[in-house]
C-alpha cells in the first residue's frame, strides 16, 4: 500500500528530526582547557539544554558541592541576563555565593513547596526570554518531565541546571535514564593552599562527567580559580581515571 | 400570622428590648422597654437575645455584597450602609434606577431596607431613616429636604439631642434658622458640625471598607452564566475594559480584583498581583485562569467587577537601537514572577539582599524581585557557606587544645577527621539589639572553617568560652560544597 508507505516515511522523518542532537542556538560555556572542552560537543557546556549535576553520599541531600560547582560555572552567563535558583527547602546562603563572585544580588529565588512544583516552575523559567539560566533543586526528573524541560530550553535558549537533591532521610529515587545532554557527579576534594600559606586553599572538585549526549565522558580534579574576573570560572588541576569515583564511593560510606 | 418578634440585651443587669419588629412595634413594644414589661403586655412575643457581634458581620457581609452597585461601601453600624455611587450611577441609567435597583434586590433578599440619595452622607442619613423612602435630593438641595425632618436625624449624642427637645427645637428647618454663633454656644460645636455635614457644608470622612477608587469596572448579564468558559470570557472582557482605560490615561496597576456576584447576593473574589505595575490585558487574564476554576458559580453569576489597585503612572516604553536587541523585564522576567507569585505566594518568590549585620542569619534580607536596590555590596573578604542550615546542628567534636579547631568530629552520625582549618572568626552577640545587661559571653560563637579528608568544607562554631559556667558546645551551622 503505497499511502500507508508515504505515511511511515513521514513518520521516520519525524521521528529522526525530533531525536537528531537538540536544535539549541549552538552557544557553549567553554570551561576553556581542551582536556575538558574536546569531550563536550561543540566544545563546551551547549546552552539551550539542561544538564543534570549530582553529589554522592551525604551531599545527594544537602547539594552542597553540586551547588558551589554550578554557581561557579554559571558565573559567566550571570552578569548577561536573569538568573533563577528553584528551591525545595531554602538554605541557598547568597554571601556564599557572592564568595564565590556569583552576583548573588541579582538572582530571583524561588521555593517551591513540592517536587511537582518546582519542576513546573523550572519549566516556566526555561521558557521564559530573558532568562539565561535556571538552576533547579529536584529530585530526578523523569523522561517525560525531562523531554518538557528540554522543549522549554530551546524555546527560551536558556540552560537548565538540575541539582538533584533528595529529602533528609529520603530514599535515593531511581530514575530510568533521563534526557539531560550531560550528567556530571560533583565532589569536593582536598584543596591544596598555595604554598607558604595555611588554612585552605581555593575549592576544588572531583567532576566527573558520567553521561554526554553527542561526546565522550571523563573525570578532572578541578580549582576554582581565585580571581573572579577570569575568563572561565575553573582551572583543571589533572584529569582523572574514570572509574576512580565510582569505586571509592562505597569504602567510604562503610566507615 | 407571623408572631411579634424582639431582640432582648441584658443592660446594666436589666433586660431591655434592643430591637423590635414591625408587628411587635405595632403592639406598642419600642426598643430599650424592659423585657419583662413586654411579655406582659404581648404574651405572644418571640424573643432571642441580641447578637452585636453577629450584627456587625452581617453589616459587614452586606457591604461586601454592595460592592457590586460601588466600590465604595461604608458600613454605619449598627444598622446603616454608606454608597459613594459618584461616577457609578450612569451604569444604571440614574440615581433612581440605580436606588430602586438596589433596594429591590435587598427585599427580595428578604433584607427590609429603606435607601436614599443624596448629595452629602448626613443628608442621605437623615433622609433614609426619617423621610420618605427612596427619596432622590439634588445636590444643593439639602436644607430644603431636611428642613421638616426631625433634629434626631442629625445623628447627635444624647445629651444634645435632649437638650434640643427640651428648648422645643424639634425640627432640623428650625436649627438652620438660629444664629451659628449662638448654636455653637449653645449646643456645642459638634451639633454644629452634624448640622453641617447634613446640608453639604462640612466634609465627612466615611470609613469605607476599601478606599474608593476610580479604576473599577463592571460587567452586568442579561442571564446569569455560570459555565467555565463564559467565565473566562468575561474576565477577559472585563480586563480588557480596565486596561483601555488604563492605556488612556498613561496608568498601570499592581493588583487586579475580580469579584462574580451570584443570584444569591454571595460573591467569588480572585485577585491577582503583579510585580510591576501593568496594564496589558492578556497577561493578567492568563494570572486569572487558573483561579476561575475554583469559582463556584452556583445559581448563576448576574455580574461582575474589576477593581484595579496600586495604580500609578505608567510611561509607554520606548524602543531605542540600544535595547533592541534586550528583552525588557516587562516581557520575559515580569510576566514569570508574577506567575509564579501568584502560584506558590508572594514570600515564595526573592531577591537576597546585603544587609549590614555580622550575625550569619541576618546579613541577608529578602526583598521583593523588583524592590529598589538598596546601596551596599556583599562582603567577600570573608568566607561564607553556600548552604546555611536554617538552625545549626550540635555535633561532638574533639579540640585538644582551646581555642583550637577540633582535630576530629561527629556530624549526622559520621565521624569526620579535621585535615586543614581556618579561623576562628569570632562573631559576637549585636549587644546594641539586646537590653541592657542581657548579653552573656556564651553567646560568642568562633566559627572555623574546616576541611576534612574527603575535601568537603563545613562551617562549624563553638559557643561559648572556655572557663565559663558552661562547657563550651560545638555546632555546624553551614557548608561550603
Amino acid at each position: 500500500m503505497p499511502l500507508r508507505e508515504v505515511r511511515l516515511a513521514q513518520a521516520r522523518a519525524q521521528i529522526a528530526a525530533l531525536a537528531s542532537a537538540p536544535a539549541s542556538s549552538g552557544e557553549v560555556l567553554a570551561f576553556g582547557d581542551a582536556r575538558v572542552d574536546g569531550r563536550l560537543p561543540g566544545g563546551g557546556l551547549t546552552l539551550g539544554c539542561w544538564h543534570e549535576l549530582a553529589g554522592e553520599g551525604l551531599e545527594l541531600e544537602t547539594a552542597a558541592a553540586p551547588a558551589a560547582f554550578a554557581a561557579c560555572l554559571a558565573r559567566p552567563m550571570a552578569r548577561r541576563g536573569e538568573i533563577v535558583w528553584v528551591l525545595r527547602r531554602d538554605d541557598l546562603y547568597a554571601p556564599g555565593l557572592a564568595g564565590l563572585g556569583f552576583p548573588a544580588e541579582r538572582l530571583i529565588q524561588v521555593c517551591a513547596r513540592d517536587e511537582a512544583e518546582a519542576l513546573a516552575v523550572i519549566e516556566d523559567a526555561l521558557r521564559t526570554p530573558g532568562v539565561w539560566a535556571v538552576f533547579g533543586e529536584a529530585e530526578g526528573v523523569g523522561l517525560v518531565e525531562g523531554r518538557r524541560l528540554q522543549l522549554a530550553c530551546e524555546r527560551g535558549s536558556a540552560a537548565g541546571f538540575i541539582l538533584r537533591r533528595r529529602p533528609y532521610g529520603g530514599r535515593p529515587l531511581r530514575t530510568a535514564g533521563s534526557a539531560a545532554a550531560t550528567r556530571w557527579r560533583i565532589a569536593a576534594a582536598p584543596s591544596e593552599p598555595a604554598p607558604g600559606e595555611t588554612g585552605l586553599g581555593p575549592p576544588r572538585w572531583r567532576v566527573a562527567l558520567e553521561r554526554c549526549r553527542g561526546g565522550r565522558t571523563g573525570a578532572w580534579l578541578m580549582e576554582a580559580w581565585e580571581d573572579q574576573d577570569a575568563a572561565h570560572p575553573f582551572r583543571v588541576v589533572a584529569e582523572l581515571a574514570d572509574r576512580g569515583l565510582a569505586a571509592e564511593a562505597p569504602l567510604r560510606r562503610a566507615g | 400570622m407571623q408572631l411579634p418578634f424582639a431582640l432582648i440585651a441584658a443592660d446594666r443587669g436589666v433586660r431591655r428590648l434592643y430591637a423590635a419588629d414591625a408587628a411587635a412595634q405595632a403592639l406598642g413594644l419600642y426598643p430599650g422597654q424592659k423585657a419583662t414589661d413586654a411579655v406582659a403586655l404581648v404574651p405572644e412575643l418571640a424573643t432571642a437575645d441580641a447578637d452585636p457581634a453577629g450584627d456587625l458581620a452581617a453589616l459587614n457581609a452586606l457591604a461586601d455584597w454592595c460592592v457590586r452597585f460601588s466600590p465604595a461601601v461604608a458600613p454605619d453600624p449598627p444598622d446603616g450602609l454608606f454608597l459613594d455611587i459618584t461616577g457609578a450611577a450612569h451604569l444604571w441609567g440614574g440615581e433612581r434606577a440605580m436606588l430602586d435597583d438596589l433596594l429591590d434586590r435587598l427585599a427580595a433578599a428578604g433584607v427590609p431596607a429603606r435607601g436614599a440619595v443624596a448629595g452629602s452622607a448626613g443628608a442621605a442619613f437623615a433622609l433614609a431613616r426619617f423621610g420618605m423612602d427612596r427619596t432622590v435630593a439634588e445636590t444643593g438641595e439639602e436644607a430644603a429636604v431636611t428642613a421638616f425632618l426631625p433634629t434626631a436625624a442629625l445623628r447627635l449624642g444624647p445629651e444634645d439631642a435632649a437638650q434640643l427637645a427640651r428648648l422645643g427645637l424639634s425640627r432640623i428647618g428650625q436649627l438652620v434658622a438660629l444664629p451659628r454663633d449662638q448654636l455653637a454656644r449653645r449646643f456645642g460645636a459638634q451639633t454644629l458640625l452634624r448640622l453641617d455635614q447634613a446640608l453639604g457644608r462640612a466634609p465627612e470622612a466615611l470609613a469605607f471598607r476599601r478606599p474608593p477608587t476610580p479604576w473599577f469596572a463592571r460587567l452586568a448579564f442579561a442571564e446569569p452564566i455560570s459555565a467555565p468558559e463564559d467565565l473566562g470570557r468575561v474576565a477577559g472582557d472585563i480586563t480588557a475594559l480596565l486596561c483601555r482605560r488604563l492605556e488612556a490615561e498613561g496608568r498601570g496597576a499592581g493588583r487586579f480584583e475580580l469579584a462574580f456576584h451570584r443570584l444569591d447576593g454571595r460573591s467569588e473574589r480572585l485577585s491577582v498581583g503583579l510585580s510591576l505595575p501593568g496594564r496589558r490585558s492578556a497577561p493578567i487574564v492568563r494570572l486569572f485562569a487558573p483561579l476561575l476554576e475554583k469559582v463556584d458559580p452556583g445559581f448563576g453569576i448576574e455580574a461582575a467587577t474589576l477593581v484595579a489597585e496600586r495604580v500609578e503612572p505608567l510611561a509607554e516604553r520606548q524602543t531605542s537601537l540600544e535595547t533592541l536587541g534586550e528583552i525588557a523585564p516587562e516581557d520575559g522576567i515580569g510576566p514569570l514572577i508574577d506567575r509564579i507569585a501568584n502560584r506558590l505566594g508572594e514570600a515564595r518568590v526573592w531577591r537576597a539582599e546585603p544587609f549590614a549585620s555580622h550575625i550569619p542569619e541576618r546579613a541577608v534580607v529578602r526583598r521583593p524581585p523588583f524592590a529598589p536596590r538598596a546601596a551596599g555590596d556583599w562582603d567577600r573578604g570573608r568566607p561564607r557557606p553556600v548552604r546555611l542550615l536554617r538552625r545549626p546542628e550540635p555535633i561532638e567534636a574533639a579540640a585538644p587544645i582551646p581555642d583550637d579547631p577540633p582535630i576530629f568530629f561527629r556530624w549526622r552520625g559520621q565521624l569526620r577527621r579535621v585535615r586543614r582549618a581556618e579561623g576562628p572568626e569570632r562573631l559576637a552577640e549585636e549587644w546594641w539589639r539586646q537590653p541592657p545587661g542581657q548579653t552573656s559571653p556564651s553567646e560568642v560563637r568562633d566559627y572555623y572553617r574546616v576541611e576534612d579528608e574527603t575535601g568537603a568544607r563545613y562551617w562549624i562554631f563553638r559557643a561559648g568560652l572556655y572557663g565559663g559556667a558552661a562547657p563550651p558546645k560545638w555546632w555546624l551551622h553551614g557548608l561550603f560544597g
